[in-house]
């Protein structure tokens, strides 16, 4: 309720904002960690998936290692939040956003996608989860100037992913 | 006098995260009113208004170290430590936006 109150007050207001950045004074921004993050959340998914189908179904085992594609899958599509958070947080500015409007829709697309990745194990969520990402990654690389192409993974589950064409 | 101030960035994650609120006291005490564990805002040359919190004070040199609490945060061997003088103020209270969880 507190918050609320001093929120309204700085629209008013407009408090002056003190930066608790974590990457001053490097600069170093990348999308990558979190299309990699987003890609282990669909191998767990089909990790998963592939389990449920195996003959070790309700053995001791079977359990043992559901649960570590679950917390796996919890924490990378976490991981892949975070990542795109720090961008759109510190990196994006008032410029980028005027050229490319899309972004904010994008961002928050991201946002839900991952929460339901979490959630379920749903896997067209998963592909869906990459490719918002991907295109995020395509519209930060564009900011930069840096040309972008798209490639499989050379990994499970070989998505097509974007890369920067240095 | 106290002042309040926006927090943006995330080096102080997960106490304090972009758009929480602080009221800070500002700093018109003797130097060793600030000691280590004290979250505190200040002027940083090339990049304006910062928070942080104290790492270690040298009192010889009249220098503060500052850390965040984030793993990926640079500390004062990054952005180099700063005098008393550039100390706005103290955190005195955190105003806490919301948190959710998924």
């Amino acid at each position: 309720m507190f918050y609320k109150f001093i929120q309204s007050v700085d629209k008013y207001l407009s408090f002056s904002e003190a930066k608790a950045h974590c990457d001053v004074p490097c600069g170093i921004y990348d999308p990558s960690p979190a299309q990699i993050n987003a890609l282990t959340v669909v191998r767990m998914m089909d990790l998963m998936i592939a389990l449920e189908q195996g003959e070790e179904k309700g053995r001791l085992e079977y359990h043992n290692t559901l649960s570590r594609y679950i917390t796996v899958k919890e924490e990378h599509a976490e991981k892949s939040k975070h990542e795109i958070r720090v961008i759109w947080g510190d990196y994006i500015k008032d410029n980028h956003l005027e050229k490319y409007p899309e972004l904010t829709v994008l961002v928050h697309k991201i946002m839900q996608l991952g929460s339901k990745c979490r959630q379920t194990c749903n896997r067209e969520d998963g592909v869906a989860f990459v490719d918002a990402i991907n295109q995020f990654a395509e519209i930060f690389w564009a900011t930069k100037n840096v040309k972008t192409k798209k490639a499989k993974a050379p990994y499970a589950p070989g998505l097509e992913m974007v890369y920067p064409d240095l | 006098m106290l002042k309040i101030i926006k927090v943006t960035g995330e080096s102080l994650s997960p106490l304090f995260l972009p758009g929480d609120y602080v009221l800070i006291r500002k700093y018109t005490f003797l130097f060793g009113s600030i000691s280590e564990g004290d979250i505190v805002v200040f002027t940083h040359p090339s990049y304006g208004l910062m928070i942080k919190e104290i790492h270690w004070v040298n009192s010889e040199l009249q220098q503060i170290h500052v850390k965040g609490s984030h793993p990926l945060s640079v500390d004062s061997s990054k952005i180099g430590p700063i005098s008393s003088t550039d100390i706005f103020g103290k955190v005195i209270w955190h105003f806490k936006k919301p948190r959710y969880s998924a």
